[in-house]
């Protein structure tokens, strides 16, 4: 696996840079190190991708199997943490290529936009104007998970890396091997099709 | 607002940009339109009102912890790999 071909030609500042040139140069027994800094962060985005927890593990392992193979690859162009994200989200398309979930679904803006007069909103819902404090919830992020899970793998993909992972535009594209352009896209769809369940939920509660 | 109204190419185009506004990744000049129509027009305001809301619950979503059976087994098996990496 080498580093991304769109990586940044300017001189990257990472912290990470350090311990994987000493892990590079011999100091294996410093690769755990790495993983500590990045298990949790790979867990949870595996859980959000693969949903079943044996699955997210699975892919974790895996993840770290392959950074330790293919680290002396690096080659420092781009922030370590996301190439390890580039071969995460490959482990977890790999991961469901294998399996058997349905097919990918596309969405479409003209889904989510309104059709008719009275799908339009004329004032905004509570939910969208109260405090965030007063209005989270368990239940409500149960829902907004419930809701992520559903969302096609190429769009919870996106969505995930931007919105919860907090990666830019850029570099989501860099992680995922797509244009800015097609980043946006799917992220706006995926954020419509989640506000669309937020809606359903709150007009059914 | 009539039903003719809301179908204005206007609310069309600032529906599929709401994202972009949303990450101030559109030009000056893009983002004094949207904020003009948002102005002018409710159900467009509504629609950017609950999109900023979905991202702003989203970021909220918990992390969980990583088990520590996993934790154990993870350092065991990365523990066992040969200690010459390919280069290649």
């Amino acid at each position: 696996m080498t580093a991304p071909k769109r990586a940044n030609r300017k001189e990257i500042k990472d912290k990470d840079f350090e311990l994987i040139r000493a892990i590079n140069a011999g100091q294996f027994d410093r690769f755990p190190d790495l993983v500590k800094r990045y298990e949790q962060k790979l867990y949870n985005f595996s859980l959000r991708m693969c949903r079943d927890a044996a699955d997210a593990e699975d892919t974790v392992q895996e993840t770290f199997i392959n950074v330790f193979r293919y680290l002396k690859n690096f080659r420092y162009e781009t922030k370590f943490k996301n190439w390890l994200y580039r071969v995460a989200a490959s482990t977890c398309i790999k991961k469901r290529r294998r399996s058997k979930f349905a097919p990918q679904r596309e969405l479409s803006l003209d889904e989510f936009y309104p059709q008719s007069y009275t799908e339009v909103q004329h004032q905004v819902p509570d939910w969208a104007q109260m405090p965030l404090d007063k209005l989270l919830s368990n239940e409500l992020l149960d829902k907004i998970n419930e809701a992520i899970f559903t969302l096609p793998e190429k769009y919870r993909l996106v969505i995930v890396l931007r919105d919860i992972e907090g990666f830019s535009t850029a570099e989501t594209a860099q992680i995922l091997n797509l244009s800015d352009a097609n980043v946006k896209v799917r992220l706006h769809r995926a954020r419509l099709f989640l506000r669309d369940r937020l809606k359903g939920y709150f007009e059914n509660e | 607002m009539s039903k003719d109204e809301h179908d204005h190419r206007h609310c069309l185009e600032l529906f599929e940009k709401l994202s972009e506004y949303l990450d101030n990744e559109l030009d000056e000049v893009t983002c004094k339109g949207i904020e003009k129509h948002i102005k002018e027009c409710v159900p467009c305001f509504v629609c950017l009102q609950t999109l900023k809301r979905t991202v702003d619950l989203c970021k909220q979503t918990e992390n969980r912890m990583v088990p520590e059976d996993f934790s154990k087994k993870l350092k065991e098996v990365l523990q066992n790999m040969p200690k010459t990496p390919p280069a290649g």
